[in-house]
C-alpha cells in the first residue's frame, strides 16, 4: 500500500535535527573509542564489509593492470635486449672472424719472414693485388712498385716457394710473371741427385723440367728447387714435386713438375732484390 | 529508479575513491566525490531522501577513511539537506546551477567538518582555507563535467511543479 503524501512532511526539519543528533552520537562515541584503542565500531565494520568488494575488486583490478603493465614492460625489455644480444654476437662473431683471419695472416706471415730471413739479399714484401692465372699468361699483380725499389727480373716467391719474376713495373704496383707462364724459364736442381735442369711453364698448372738426360736418375716425388745459375732466381727456393718422370723420344726426359705453389691463394708475396748479371758480362766474348 | 541511481553513484564514488586512494593517496584532497553525488542527488528537491542519501554517502566515505566514524555522515547530510532544501524552493536546471550548488556544498562541508573537528577531537585543520579553496574549485570543475555527461546520457526525473521557477 503506498504511504500518502501527507504523511511524509516536506520539510523534515525534526527528522534532520534528529539524524544530526543521532550521527553526533555516533561520532562521540567513534572518538571515544578511538582514545581506547579501539579504531573501528562494530557499525563502521558493518558498513565496511557490505561496500567492501568495491575496493577489493578495484585493488584486484589495479593490481591486475599492474600486473600487465609491468609484464608488457619485462617483455618489451626482453625483446630490447634480445635484439642487443643478437648484434652482440654478430658483432663477436665479426670480430672472431677477424682474429681467425688475423691468426691465418700471423702464421703465414711468420712463414714468410722466417723464409725471406734466409735469403741474403734485400727483400720486399708484397701483396697480390690480381690474379690473372686463367689465361695461357700467368702473372699476377702486385702492390709494390719501382718507389719501393723493385725491378724488372727480381724473384717473387712465398713461403711455399718460387711464385715467378718481376716482368714490369709501375711507381705503385708491378706485375710478376708466374713460373708456369708458358714463356717462364728457370733454372732448377733436383734436390735429390743434384742434376740440373731448365724449368718451363706449360702454360696450364703445372711446368715441365727440361733438358735433363735419359739416363739421369729421376723418379716423381722428388723436389725441384732452383739452381741460382739463370742471374735471376736465387739459389735454394723451392719450385715444385716431380709428378712424372718419362723417358722421351729423343735424349732427354720428359718431365713434369707440380709447382710447390698454389697460385690461386697467392697473397702476401717476397720480392728478391737479386743481384743482376750486367748485360755486357753475358754479352762478353774473348 | 532515483534511489537505484544513487546507489550506483555511491559504487561509482567508493570506486573513485578507492582508485584514487590506491594511485594518487592526496587526490582526495583535491575533490570529493560524495560531494558530487550528494548535490547530483539533492537537486530533486526531496528533502528526506537528501537526508537519507547524505548519511549513507558519508558513512561509505566515515567507512574508508581515517576520519571519525559519522564525521562525514553528518556534513554530508547538512550540505544534502540544504541544497535540497533551496531545491524545493526555487528551480535549479543546468550545468551552471549544479556548479554553484556543488560550490555552496564543497564550503558547508569543509566548515562543518572543521567545526566538528574543532569540537571533537580539539584540534584544528592545517591550512584549512588554502585546502577548502582548492577542492572547491576541482570538485566544481569536475561535478560540472559529470552533470554535463550525465545530462547527455541520462534523463533527468521532473522536479516538483510546486517550486517557482528562477532565472538560473
Amino acid at each position: 500500500m503506498a504511504v500518502p503524501v501527507d504523511v511524509i512532511p516536506r520539510r523534515p526539519t525534526l527528522l534532520f535535527i534528529v539524524v544530526l543528533s543521532l550521527l553526533f552520537i555516533l561520532m562521540s562515541l567513534s572518538s571515544r573509542t578511538r582514545y581506547l584503542g579501539e579504531t573501528r565500531t562494530m557499525f563502521e565494520r558493518t558498513v565496511m564489509t557490505i561496500f567492501s568488494p568495491v575496493p577489493r575488486a578495484v585493488n584486484w583490478i589495479g593490481q591486475s593492470a599492474s600486473d600487465m603493465y609491468h609484464g608488457y614492460l619485462d617483455m618489451r625489455h626482453s625483446v630490447d635486449e634480445n635484439v642487443q644480444l643478437h648484434q652482440k654476437v654478430i658483432q663477436l662473431t665479426t670480430e672472431n672472424l677477424k682474429l681467425r683471419q688475423s691468426e691465418g695472416d700471423l702464421k703465414r706471415l711468420r712463414g714468410l719472414l722466417g723464409y725471406s730471413e734466409q735469403f741474403t739479399m734485400p727483400t720486399t714484401m708484397a701483396q697480390a693485388v690480381m690474379l690473372d692465372t686463367s689465361s695461357r699468361f700467368k702473372s699476377i699483380i702486385i702492390d709494390r712498385g719501382s718507389s719501393a725499389g723493385i725491378q724488372v727480373n727480381d724473384a717473387v716467391a712465398n713461403a711455399s716457394g718460387l711464385i715467378g719474376r718481376v716482368i714490369l713495373t709501375t711507381k705503385d704496383l708491378s706485375k710478376v710473371q708466374l713460373i708456369t707462364d708458358s714463356n717462364a724459364a728457370v733454372g732448377v736442381l733436383i734436390e735429390r741427385t743434384r742434376r740440373q735442369g731448365v724449368l718451363r711453364g706449360d702454360g696450364g698448372a703445372g711446368a715441365q723440367l727440361l733438358d735433363i738426360p735419359s739416363l739421369a736418375d729421376v723418379q716423381p716425388g722428388d723436389n725441384v728447387q732452383t739452381a741460382g745459375i739463370d742471374g735471376i732466381y736465387p739459389k735454394g727456393i723451392p719450385v715444385g714435386t716431380i709428378v712424372k718422370a718419362e723417358k722421351g723420344q729423343e735424349l732427354f726426359k720428359n718431365i713434369a713438375v707440380r709447382p710447390s705453389v698454389d697460385f690461386s691463394g697467392i697473397e702476401e708475396v717476397i720480392i728478391l732484390h737479386t743481384r743482376k748479371i750486367p748485360g755486357e758480362v753475358v754479352r762478353y766474348t774473348p | 529508479m532515483r534511489w537505484l541511481r544513487f546507489l550506483i553513484g555511491l559504487l561509482i564514488a567508493l570506486t573513485l575513491h578507492s582508485l584514487l586512494d590506491s594511485f594518487f593517496p592526496n587526490a582526495l584532497a583535491f575533490f570529493n566525490p560524495y560531494v558530487i553525488l550528494i548535490v547530483y542527488y539533492s537537486m530533486g528537491g526531496n528533502l528526506v531522501g537528501a537526508i537519507f542519501a547524505g548519511i549513507a554517502a558519508g558513512l561509505v566515505q566515515d567507512a574508508y577513511s581515517g576520519a571519525i566514524f559519522g564525521l562525514h555522515a553528518f556534513s554530508l547530510t547538512v550540505c544534502a539537506y540544504a541544497v535540497a532544501y533551496v531545491n524545493s524552493r526555487l528551480v535549479l536546471r543546468g550545468t551552471l546551477a549544479f556548479g554553484a550548488c556543488l560550490i555552496g556544498a564543497v564550503i558547508i562541508n569543509e566548515l562543518v567538518i572543521f567545526v566538528l573537528v574543532n569540537i571533537l577531537l580539539k584540534q584544528r585543520i592545517e591550512m584549512f582555507e588554502q585546502g577548502m579553496v582548492v577542492k572547491t574549485i576541482f570538485t566544481c570543475l569536475f561535478g560540472m563535467l559529470v552533470y554535463q555527461l550525465l545530462t547527455l546520457f541520462l534523463r533527468e526525473e521532473p522536479i516538483d511543479a510546486t517550486r517557482r521557477q528562477t532565472a538560473w
